[in-house]
């Protein structure tokens, strides 16, 4: 993940917006956004309604900003609308597929639909088929997929063209765990295996901490954080320790050698474990002199970062704080 | 590589997993890129290939093929009749023409709700707009889709007609050359009829999302604007300007610029002979409305925020 925000940090932004804000008949979709992200794995992170469809949509083109301009891949969104959509992949995420036809059909019209020949549109169209898991099932027709077929296709016919930008908009909705998890095994390939850049549009923290390198985060049409996910996992200066054993005993021990230490929740696993306050390097030796004097196994020690759950939910209630929002 | 590859038969064991994502290597494209102009032309021939039914299941392929067949029919039995009695004069192409134009209308009927109508029912349009095009190409290459096709209920079987009357000719290079008028005559005829229709036939369907819907409405309100206008110039008829209601009358418009270009009716239509039209106004009204056809199907396909 660090090399690639390194690399992404030396590559000109694939998207920059200006004053770019969206109003509908009453409603403000997109307030003043200014953005520049870059090549990169970004996660488009914000509740239902926050404004992440709206702005994929203006960045293609598809409905008009009120005001503010976006360039996307290097190309003015309003002159040279052609050469954006040429360049990007969009896979959206209402049902968008022709029920009555074959997954390689529909895939390589869209390729042609993105210019390429009739016979270059049909090897892609077989290869992407292929490179989302769907190299057998190509000749069959649509309305015959699940689900998670559907949403591959979506996401072949993103990826056909080989554009240099792919926009996701929530290609995990509506998907039972393992089809989650293998739409976002594709949304890291797409990136990490294929160079594609891609901008992958959530409401779910999990998803974006664990496909993106970036993440801009929109709530109510403003955008709250544009940044590396590098940066948004700053350590807290804890440590979360793991024991075998009961671990009051423990917790007591290290109080009495003056060390700070609580219980709370794993994250993860959402089993109690123990946080140490590490002011100090020398806490690392009081906790395995406490564990070898009571024969205490440490099965892990972590240094706690600030997640992106922590980053999100601190910015949302600034803003809605700063806008007098209970 | 080798090393996912060979990862990949324990992964294959799990039954739950529909679809595996082997690494076979992903290749970057960097042959011809045909931009818009490409697009378009590649939305023309799919969307024909989906109103005729072909790549999809036979039973999207029973009406157009039943369409095509009854409009052999009549071609067939024309160029028979004249190749045994040549002289005869019930083949002639007015007629010909007058005598499908129920069949071009039912054709239209169902061809241009396939086209217009599965893209918004299915929500494919962000799909297409998210691509090289703009909107009105969108538009552009639905017409053109959709007036080849009528061309081919229109056009070509008037162009078989007139081949099949110079074959059946006893110098047949002679015939060809002597009645060469008359094959630009069938093509300006199929042109303008087909561009009429189709036009019409798309921007109806463009105000629903539902085919039924489209075919019921094209077809009733075909049925109920020839009735209406026809039965009010029949009641009128003493004043001259009920003569202005047959131009809502499509039948009686392509039969009127049958009769103008090939004046061979072997039947004389009243309402041709009452609408009385000259061939240059008939071009110019029928044109015209096409024009208006398009213009309020690009306005059904101007950018919106829901779309």
């Amino acid at each position: 993940m660090s090399s690639q925000t390194e690399i992404a940090g030396n590559q000109a932004p694939v998207i920059e917006t200006k004053g770019f804000t969206k109003r509908y008949r009453g409603f403000l979709a997109l307030d003043n956004i200014d953005l520049s992200i870059p090549s990169a794995s970004v996660g488009l992170l914000g509740a239902n309604g926050a404004g992440k469809t709206t702005l994929i949509r203006s960045l293609l083109g598809i409905i008009r900003p009120t005001s503010g301009s976006a360039k996307v891949v290097g190309f003015d969104t309003r002159s040279q609308g052609i050469k954006v959509r040429e360049q990007v992949g969009y896979m959206p995420e209402a049902d968008a597929l022709p029920m009555s036809t074959t997954a390689a059909d529909f895939v390589g019209h869209m390729a042609e639909m993105s210019g390429l020949p009739p016979r270059e549109a049909r090897q892609r169209a077989a290869d992407v088929l292929y490179q989302v898991g769907l190299g057998e099932e190509r000749y069959r027709l649509i309305k015959g997929f699940s689900t998670g077929m559907r949403q591959r296709v979506k996401l072949a016919q993103a990826i056909v063209h080989d554009p240099k930008l792919v926009f996701l908009d929530e290609p995990t909705a509506g998907m039972d765990p393992q089809g989650r998890e293998e739409m976002l095994e594709l949304v890291e390939r797409i990136y990490r295996r294929m160079g594609i850049s891609v901008v992958f549009s959530s409401h779910i923290l999990e998803d974006i901490e664990r496909v993106c390198d970036y993440v801009v985060i929109l709530d109510g049409g403003r955008l709250l954080a544009s940044q590396p996910l590098g940066d948004v996992n700053e350590t807290l200066g804890q440590v979360s320790i793991d024991i075998d054993g009961p671990h009051a005993p423990f917790i007591e021990a290290l109080r009495e050698q003056g060390v700070t230490v609580s219980e709370m929740p794993s994250e993860v696993t959402g089993m109690p474990q123990i946080v140490v306050d590490v002011h100090d390097e020398r806490i690392y030796d009081v906790v395995r002199d406490v564990a070898v004097a009571r024969q205490v196994t440490i099965r892990s020690l972590r240094s706690r970062s600030k997640s992106l759950e922590d980053i999100y939910l601190g910015n949302v209630n600034a803003s809605r704080e700063v806008a007098g929002v209970s | 590589m080798s090393a996912e590859r060979a990862a990949v038969p324990t992964v294959a064991e799990m039954p739950e997993r529909y679809g595996e994502v082997f690494d076979r290597g992903y290749k970057h494209y960097d042959g011809p890129r045909r931009g818009r102009r490409g697009a378009i032309t590649s939305l023309i021939g799919y969307s024909m290939k989906r109103a005729m039914g072909i790549r999809k299941s036979w039973t999207a392929k029973i009406m157009p093929f039943l369409l095509y067949l009854s409009a052999s029919i009549p071609l067939i039995i024309m160029i028979g009749i004249t190749a045994i009695v040549p002289d005869f004069p019930f083949a002639s192409y007015s007629d010909y023409f007058s005598g499908i134009f129920m069949l071009v209308g039912l054709f239209v009927a169902i061809a241009a709700p396939e086209m217009i109508c599965v893209d918004r029912h299915e929500r494919t349009l962000p799909l297409y707009f998210s691509r090289a095009i703009y909107r009105g190409d969108y538009v552009l290459a639905k017409v053109v889709a959709m007036s080849l096709l009528t061309m081919t209920m229109t056009g070509l079987p008037g162009v078989l007609l007139w081949l099949g009357r110079q074959l059946t000719s006893d110098n047949i290079r002679q015939a060809m050359v002597d009645n060469i008028d008359d094959l630009w005559k069938i093509l300006m005829l199929g042109v303008i009829t087909s561009l009429l229709l189709g036009t019409l036939g798309l921007m109806i369907s463009s105000f629903t999302n539902r085919k039924g819907v489209a075919i019921t409405i094209i077809l009733i309100g075909f049925l109920v604007l020839t009735g209406a206008a026809q039965a009010l110039a029949i009641t009128l008829d003493e004043y001259e300007w009920s003569r202005w209601f047959l131009l809502a009358d499509l039948n009686t418009l392509v039969a009127s610029l049958s009769d103008r270009l090939f004046s061979d009716s072997t039947t004389p239509d009243e309402f041709v002979q009452q609408l009385d039209l000259p061939l240059g106004g008939l071009i110019a009204y029928m044109l015209g409305l096409t024009v208006l056809a398009w213009f309020i199907l690009r306005w059904r396909y101007a950018p919106r925020d829901d779309v």
